[in-house]
This record gives structure tokens, C-alpha cells and sequence, in this order.
């Protein structure tokens, strides 16, 4: 079976490390593609599929919301999730109002889990 | 000059990242506007250099909260804002029309408060990543000179004895920087920014990295 593809996007190395610790525990057929801000990610995903995208917020260049919003135009439907230390109602609200979920740094594995149950 | 890996200081960072996130939205709560946080500028530097960035561009006194904390991790917390800088927080916080006067009077009781909250959702961060534990002492208001406010004696002599010997060196200071700023998108006028600096001695820095490198190799 095809393995199902997630969009990793932090500038941090242990932010993305922590994660893929996450899907390495406890979602073993999902693929990561990792990218180390917004530039790289538009890159990296050219012409990639993915059935989620997991995006910091605070990052060199463009930030997150501006990356989530090109990657819904490439992709519509797109489940993205802001993960972010920037935990402010202002920031919540603006993921909100553009159908982003939000994560709240530190990410855990139950934080993941249940980011995962609400896809397809 | 004491060296983190490249991988323990982008860990280092991420959690400074954390614990300014937390801060922020406490602050952001009390000035009831967005705080905008630029991206995390760690610096890791001996006391010399950390007091000639404090004091860049800066002529005037600076103010600042300090926080002692101690356990298995002991430094020193400190918010610090350029003298000028403080009251306008105060009047943000307080109210647009209180005469100036009353505002200083109030200035020092109400950023104890704010340095309060601020620091302690940003320690809270090192808390919940490091398996580390520190109680932390009661905030103090200062208002000096960089190297007055980073005197590395005075921290260690609010902490005991114990270390004041092996802090006399001040190649065995370490001093962790960020700065953030607020902004509020009707009115620039109230745009406050400052540094948070945390302030360890050597043997602190060294239990700092065990604890980074714990963390890593399980990763």
C-alpha cells in the first residue's frame, strides 16, 4: 500500500526531529518530506501530493500562514496545521478564519494523534 | 569561550522560541494587543560581549526585572527595556491619560508585575522541555547600566556562596539573548521592544548541555 505523505516545515532541526520521532512511534506508513523553511518547502513539494502539512509559524523568509495559503492554492483541500510557539488568540483566530488547524509547541505525540484522527 | 554543538544550539534556540511564545501571549493579554516575535537571535556570549549588545545604541539607563532561579539548573532571568521604553509599557498597561508623575510612581510596582508573568511562562518553557527542576526567587526591578544590570557577582552573590569564586572569571558568564517587540497595527506609537536574558555560570551552561544532549540522543 501506498504510503501517505506529510509536509513537515520548521527552521528548528529538533522541532523537526521531534516530529518525525512522533511518526517514527506511532505512524510508521506515513512518508515525510522535511523542509527547513518556506522557500524550500515550495520546492521540495512541487508536483508532491500530500494528505497533510504540518507548518511553523515563525520562520526565516515567509512565514507560516503565507506558506499554508500557497500551499492550499497548489492544493486544495490540503489538511495543514499550524505548529507554533506563538500561541496568542490573535494567531489562533487567523489560523482559524483561513480552515488552518493549530498546534501548540511543544508537540506531543496526543497532540499529533489527534491532528491525525481528524483527517480522511 | 564554552561552545554548544550546532544541533544543542538550535535546540537552545527553539526552546528560548517556547518560552517567548508563552510570554508573549501573557503579554499580549496584559496589553490587551499582538505581540510580534521576530525569530529567536540566541546568542550565546561571555559577559563582556553581552553587555556591550545590551548597551548598543543605547546612551540611557536601562531598566529590567530580574529573577533569580535555583535547583538543578541556577542562573538568572532578567527582561530588560531601554529606560525610555518603560513607561510607555506602564501606560499601555495602566491607561492612556494618567498623568505622568503617577505613571512613574507606579512604574516599578507594575513592571515587577509584568516581569513577573513575562519571565515565568518564559522559564516555564525550560521546565517543560528539560527534565530539570528550579524554584524561582522573588523578581527584583533594577535600573542601571548593562554591565550593572548583568553583574555577574551580584547574580551569583543573590544565589550564595558558593559560586561567587568560580563567577569572578568573566569568561564563565553566559548570557542568552532575544529580543521581541510589540506592536499595536492602529497606533506605532506603542511599540515596546527589549531583550530577555538568561545568565548562567559555567557549571549551569554545563548542565545545560548534558541536559540538551539527553534530549538529543533520545530523538
Amino acid at each position: 500500500m501506498e504510503k501517505k505523505k506529510a509536509l513537515i516545515v520548521d527552521d528548528s532541526s529538533l522541532a523537526r526531529m521531534m516530529i518525525r520521532k512522533f511518526f517514527a512511534d506511532g505512524f510508521k506508513d506515513w512518508e515525510l518530506l522535511e523542509a527547513k523553511d518556506a522557500q524550500d518547502a515550495l520546492e521540495k513539494s512541487e508536483g508532491v501530493f500530500f494528505h497533510l502539512a504540518l507548518i511553523d509559524f515563525n520562520m526565516p523568509g515567509m512565514n507560516g500562514i503565507d506558506l499554508a495559503e500557497k500551499m492550499m492554492e497548489r492544493q486544495p483541500g490540503l489538511a495543514i496545521y499550524l505548529v507554533t510557539a506563538n500561541i496568542q488568540e490573535r494567531m489562533q483566530l487567523r489560523a482559524q478564519s483561513m480552515g488552518i488547524g493549530f498546534i501548540r509547541k511543544p508537540i506531543d505525540l496526543v497532540k499529533i494523534t489527534s491532528a491525525m484522527q481528524g483527517l480522511a | 569561550m564554552f561552545l554548544l554543538s550546532e544541533l544543542e544550539e538550535d535546540a537552545l534556540k527553539e526552546f528560548f522560541n517556547l518560552g517567548l511564545g508563552m510570554a508573549a501571549d501573557s503579554l499580549s493579554q496584559m496589553v490587551h494587543n499582538e505581540v510580534l516575535l521576530k525569530l529567536p537571535k540566541l546568542k550565546v556570549v561571555p559577559y563582556e560581549e553581552a553587555t556591550r549588545m545590551l548597551s548598543a545604541g543605547q546612551d540611557e539607563k536601562l531598566v529590567a526585572v530580574r529573577q533569580t532561579f535555583k535547583g538543578e539548573l541556577m542562573g538568572t532571568a532578567l527582561l530588560v527595556f531601554p529606560g525610555s521604553e518603560s513607561l510607555e509599557l506602564v501606560r499601555t498597561l495602566l491607561s492612556e491619560d494618567m498623568a505622568l508623575e503617577v505613571l512613574a510612581e507606579l512604574e516599578q510596582e507594575t513592571l515587577l508585575d509584568v516581569g513577573n508573568v513575562i519571565l515565568n511562562a518564559f522559564l516555564e518553557s525550560f521546565t517543560q522541555m528539560l527534565r530539570l527542576e528550579f524554584e524561582f526567587e522573588e523578581a527584583e526591578f533594577l535600573r542601571g547600566s548593562s554591565r550593572f544590570l548583568l553583574d555577574i557577582t551580584s547574580h551569583v552573590a543573590v544565589q550564595g556562596d558558593e559560586l561567587v569564586e568560580q563567577a569572578t572569571d568573566n569568561d564563565r558568564a553566559f548570557v542568552l539573548m532575544m529580543d521581541f517587540k510589540t506592536s499595536d497595527e492602529e497606533n506605532t506609537q506603542h511599540t515596546l521592544s527589549g531583550f530577555v536574558v538568561l545568565l548562567f555560570s559555567k557549571p549551569a551552561m554545563l548542565t545545560l548541555k548534558r541536559e540538551l544532549a539527553l534530549i538529543l540522543a533520545n530523538l
